[in-house]
């Protein structure tokens, strides 16, 4: 009854303001602008609370429960779904399945960050201040300057950090960093602006572009569960040196064919610059780091011909899997 | 960007064959990312001499006889205005493909016909746009006498046969040498492991004569020379050279078909005009774009009687008529060439209308410069100009090549050289690297020996210094990507082929898991079995989203550049996000379903963490959703958490919600309960308020659960406790007014040794009080 009385009383004082506009004409012409702006606004304000009003209104509707029950009064017990229509999002599941191949291999797991900064999005990363990436043509930004990263590369400076104390101890550094990256490009089959990668990022003493390959050539055999042919293309990003375009021979199970090549990631030896910002001497270690996406393993797993479908939330492509 | 292989073999010599060769193009230089075969392009295409050459009356077509070798007369109809007796020209004969045509999926092979019922016309006299080299449709081609008689193949003359690379730009970005014939032919001779022989103008500037050149403060220039070359901000543009040239005359041999023509066609260009086509020429051959402005034009403009060439940023309201009749808006990031006050020309991008090349062109100013590529990257975006000349300046052309490429483009112009300037504030030296054996096959896991590193780097013009093992490695001009150490062992890997690497598997310590991934991984499991569907959806949302789940977008972080407005909002729980899904999912011919998601959340208000980004938060939302359900969703929807909850071994309390949080937000709190964990706020399950359902539209039967993963993580564990003995239960019913909470305590205090599970609750129409029942067991 409250609710109701104080929507009756704003309305009455709506129609009060309502009636306010005759007397426009009464004024200088002069005073006329600045006296319908100010009516404006306050009925603007009287209409929203209205809205709000309202909303309380039927908000206020319901019958309370008893929440610490189990079922409602002479209901019966609620049940589950079956098992049978349940499911994993596919992009989840091979996740899991990248993450738990690497971690086979001895790395471990870092997710990440999906609203990083400038510093680990760029300058950590061996960008030059002018870098046309920073003017933000592919890579969104928040009104502070935020940065919804666009490549799981912007964890690699908080990984060598968190892991300097591996190479104090003799050991490597090795980390793979899955997650969620985000690019400001038109969607279509075969782009999304949001897609997921995965990040490799192995520090020791005396590693190798050899052994680089190697990792990777072990990751994919393990992965497609039979011997694969590498090749390699020459690429270009700041935060390696040298950089290569990862590729492996189609496998079998994709419907390959010999000679066919597919390019899974891009990958190098760590720039020495990104080693000795993340406090790591680049005299005395080496490294290298790759990243791939995740979404196109799903496609190629699967067949999918167009991307949308991951993020489209919808049942009859979720219960396929 | 295009490379033809023949232009190519000019400049190194090819032994491997062109599978293997563009095989190691792509292995050690750059993704060929597709090849055009112009091997038969111009088969049965020959130069021919038109004998005869008769007007049809009444028509603009003209019957020809032609002399195609051997003395054989053919008789072709002709439309094209220039055809004349006496002249040489291209004919494609019967059957042959018109080679414009040749990448359409249904080419057009010329035939013979009858051309007004009754002119037999075999083949056709080519014009340049039939034969793919150029746009030009003004009349047939005419062949140089000098360069081949009757009966020759065109493809011969020519040199047509030919294998066209596409070369993906992207993976070049930081090497603007390789963005000329010149520079890709070097590194080709250097992946076949062969010294490349540069030509001499890359070194030279012999093109001018002898005591014309002085050397002054700012560079070279010709003696009294009256041109002014004045670069305001010397990190807009590191160098800039240029020349007045006296053009002379157009000679008789300009009208011929020319390799040059052809040349440029192969690379994606159109023949202009001889000097504009001779810019383009060098700057496909170089890498170094080059402009020509018309002199005269320029001395008008600028209304000056010297030459005042000023290199500036435009002012805010410039704005300059580019050559395309394009009116720009300069803005302050774009360098211009201005004439004095006037602008002439946005540098690197395009030139001026008010000083452009024609047939009356008398003298020119020739420009060949370095500007500053990240000035131009942003000229590009802003004015969507992506000519071949900025796309190699954004890659930042070399400052130590303007003039000598100037020199090389003066003496294929030709003409009266009236006056040279090279203004260049800050001469560059070339770094050298100092760089041992041992580090090269240290970091590559090679183990080639010093002659090998040495000839590879030498092959393709760096110089070496050698001594005991040690190297010191000095590029030439035209690298400009050389700095460090890894910069050589780059080149050393790549010219002698990453893919000649052994791989090799290094040793080294187990990992960890990573518990958050631990228990997402349990939880897909969990509630896969309880039939849900697990969802990603955008961890971007509209404004609106936010409103309608009575979120504060205030309390969002905002997107400055969305796509769109649907995605301008870092989500701040993934509830509302769900709810928008479950409006599709409920056009769906599906009854029923459980679907949720685990994500990253944001909320502004959490601030920013030790490395002062955002606070995130993993969390996991949860919807169940039905059509004809009648019952209470809450119920389902607690069920759901609470059964995942007690896998993860956690038992917490269901209390009236009193959050004000912003994941709380959607939940009417009358239907709605806390999930508190020894106090600790877990989680919030119930139904939505009635606003929230009609704003989305959703049908009544809806609950939902949102749950903070970060607490839980500290809380779960994943032992199973396994009770083996046998059991005994009973049912017992209790008659009351209290809460199923108030009256499971007191139960529990009467049999400590019992575990409940909850029954129904029973209330007759006309009953005050509720029958609740609960299942009690017992160890036996």
């Amino acid at each position: 009854m409250e609710q109701l009385d104080k929507i009756g009383r704003l309305k009455q004082k709506l129609k009060e303001l309502n009636a306010e506009y005759s007397n426009i004409g009464k004024l200088k012409a002069e005073k006329r602008a600045e006296f319908g702006r100010q009516l404006n606004l306050a009925k603007q304000k009287i209409l929203q609370e209205i809205a709000k009003a309202e909303q309380e209104l039927i908000d206020k509707d319901t019958e309370p429960l008893d929440i610490t029950a189990w079922s409602g009064v002479n209901e019966s017990l609620p049940e589950f779904y079956p098992a049978t229509s349940g499911s994993k999002h596919p992009l989840m599941a091979e996740l899991d399945r990248v993450t738990n191949i690497y971690q086979m291999m001895g790395f471990d797991v870092v997710e990440s960050r999906q609203l990083d900064d400038e510093f680990h999005m760029f300058d950590s990363l061996n960008f030059v201040k002018e870098h046309p990436a920073r003017d933000g043509y592919d890579t969104f930004r928040t009104e502070e300057g935020l940065i919804p990263p666009a490549h799981t590369s912007t964890m690699q400076h908080r990984v060598l950090r968190s892991y300097k104390h591996n190479l104090d101890e003799g050991k490597a550094i090795a980390v793979v960093v899955p997650g969620r990256v985000f690019r400001n490009e038109d969607v279509d089959a075969t782009h999304e602006h949001t897609f997921y990668q995965c990040e490799g990022v192995y520090v020791s003493k005396d590693c190798t572009m050899g052994d680089m390959l190697g990792i990777l050539r072990e990751f994919f055999e393990k992965y497609y569960e039979q011997r694969l042919n590498i090749r390699t293309q020459p690429g270009y990003f700041p935060f390696t040196e040298p950089s290569l375009e990862f590729m492996i021979e189609k496998p079998k199970s994709l419907g390959g064919k010999k000679g066919d090549f597919l390019e899974m990631l891009g990958c190098g030896m760590i720039h020495p610059n990104v080693l000795k910002m993340a406090g790591i001497d680049p005299n005395e270690y080496h490294g290298f780091a790759w990243g791939g996406g995740i979404d196109r393993l799903v496609m190629l797993r699967y067949g999918l011909n167009d991307v949308r479908y991951f993020e489209s939330g919808n049942l009859n492509f979720l219960r396929e899997f | 960007m295009k490379i033809s292989l023949n232009w190519l073999r000019k400049y190194v010599d090819i032994k491997v064959p062109n599978d293997e060769l563009i095989k190691l193009i792509g292995a050690r230089l750059v993704e060929v990312e597709g090849v055009i075969d112009e091997t038969h392009k111009y088969d049965k295409i020959y130069v021919v001499k038109v004998t005869k050459a008769e007007k049809i009356p009444d028509t603009h077509l003209t019957l020809c006889q032609i002399d195609v070798g051997e003395d054989s007369l053919v008789q072709v109809v002709c439309g094209a205005p220039n055809v004349r007796e006496g002249m040489m020209a291209v004919w494609i004969a019967p059957g042959a493909i018109v080679p414009a045509s040749a990448k359409e999926d249904a080419p057009f092979v010329i035939g013979k016909r009858k051309m007004l019922g009754k002119y037999e016309s075999n083949g056709m006299l080519a014009g340049a746009d039939e034969l793919d080299f150029g746009d030009d449709h003004s009349g047939i081609v005419e062949m140089d006498p000098e360069l081949a008689k009757p009966g020759a193949l065109l493809s011969e003359v020519f040199d047509l046969e030919d294998l066209i690379l596409e070369i993906e730009n992207k993976s070049l970005t930081h090497r603007p040498d390789c963005f000329g014939i010149i520079g890709f032919a070097r590194e080709v001779a250097g992946i076949l492991g062969q010294k490349f022989n540069d030509p001499g103008f890359l070194f030279e500037e012999k093109v001018f004569p002898k005591g014309f050149l002085q050397r002054v403060n700012d560079g070279l220039r010709s003696k009294d020379s009256d041109l002014s070359i004045q670069i305001l901000r010397p990190e807009n543009c590191s160098r800039y050279s240029a020349a007045i040239l006296k053009v002379t005359d157009a000679t008789e041999k300009e009208k011929y078909l020319s390799e040059m023509q052809i040349l440029l066609a192969k690379s994606g260009m159109n023949s202009i005009s001889r000097i504009v086509d001779i810019t383009n020429y060098v700057m496909l051959l170089t890498g170094q774009p080059l402009h020509a402005f018309d002199y005269d034009k320029f001395i008008e403009v600028g209304n000056s009687k010297k030459p005042e060439v000023v290199v500036r940023l435009a002012k805010k309201n410039e704005k300059l008529v580019l050559l395309d009749d394009a009116e720009v808006e300069l803005n302050e990031n774009d360098i211009i060439i201005a004439s004095g006050h006037t602008p002439v020309a946005l540098a690197g991008a395009m030139g001026g209308k008010n000083t452009m090349v024609d047939d009356d062109t008398k003298n020119i100013l020739l420009e060949s410069a370095s500007f500053s590529l990240y000035n131009l990257r942003k000229t590009q975006m802003a004015h969507g100009i992506f000519s071949e000349a900025i796309t190699r300046f954004t890659k930042g052309v070399p400052c130590g090549g303007t003039f000598n490429v100037l020199a090389e483009t003066v003496r294929e112009i030709g003409g009266k050289t009236v006056s040279v300037v090279d203004c260049y504030p800050n001469p560059k030296s070339q770094p050298t690297v100092e760089i041992s054996v041992q580090e090269i096959n240290d970091l590559l896991g090679t183990k080639y020996d010093e002659k090998l590193i040495i000839s590879t780097l030498e092959n393709v013009g760096f110089e070496i210094e050698a001594r005991k093992a040690k190297l010191k490695v000095t590029p030439k001009y035209w690298r400009t990507d050389i700095h460090i150490k890894e910069d050589i062992i780059e080149e050393v890997g790549r010219l002698l082929g990453y893919d000649n690497i052994e791989p090799t598997l290094p040793l080294h310590g187990t990992s960890n898991t990573n518990p958050m991934f631990e228990l997402k991984y349990e939880i897909r499991d969990i509630m896969e079995k309880l039939g849900a569907n697990e969802l990603l959806t955008y961890s971007f949302v509209s404004g609106n989203l936010l409103e309608k789940a009575d979120q504060d977008p205030r309390n969002s972080y905002k997107i400055v550049n969305s796509i769109s407005p649907e995605l301008q909002y870092v989500r701040q729980s993934l509830v509302p996000s769900l709810l928008d899904k479950t409006y599709i999912n409920e056009k769906l011919p599906v009854d029923w379903f459980a679907i949720y998601e685990m994500n990253k959340i944001y909320q502004k208000e959490w601030g920013l963490d030790d490395e002062n980004v955002p606070v995130e938060k993993m969390s996991l939302g949860f919807i169940v959703a039905e059509r004809k359900q009648r019952e209470t969703a809450y119920y389902k929807a607690k069920k759901y958490v609470a059964e995942l909850l007690s896998e993860l071994n956690i038992a917490p309390e269901y209390l009236p919600l009193k959050s004000n949080a912003a994941s709380s937000k959607p939940f009417d709190e009358k239907r709605s309960a806390e999930i508190r964990l020894d106090g600790e706020l877990i989680g919030v399950v119930g139904e939505f308020k009635n606003s929230v359902r009609s704003k989305f539209k959703l049908a009544q039967y809806l609950a939902g659960f949102e749950l903070d993963l970060d607490i839980i993580l500290g809380k779960a564990n994943y032992k199973k406790k396994i009770e083996m003995a046998r059991r005994k239960s009973e049912d017992l019913t209790v008659t009351t007014n209290d809460t199923y909470g108030e009256t499971l305590k007191k139960v529990q205090a009467e049999h400590p040794d019992a575990k409940i599970y909850p029954g129904t609750i029973y209330q007759g129409v006309h009953q005050k009080t509720k029958n609740i029942t609960f299942h009690l067991e017992y160890a036996e």
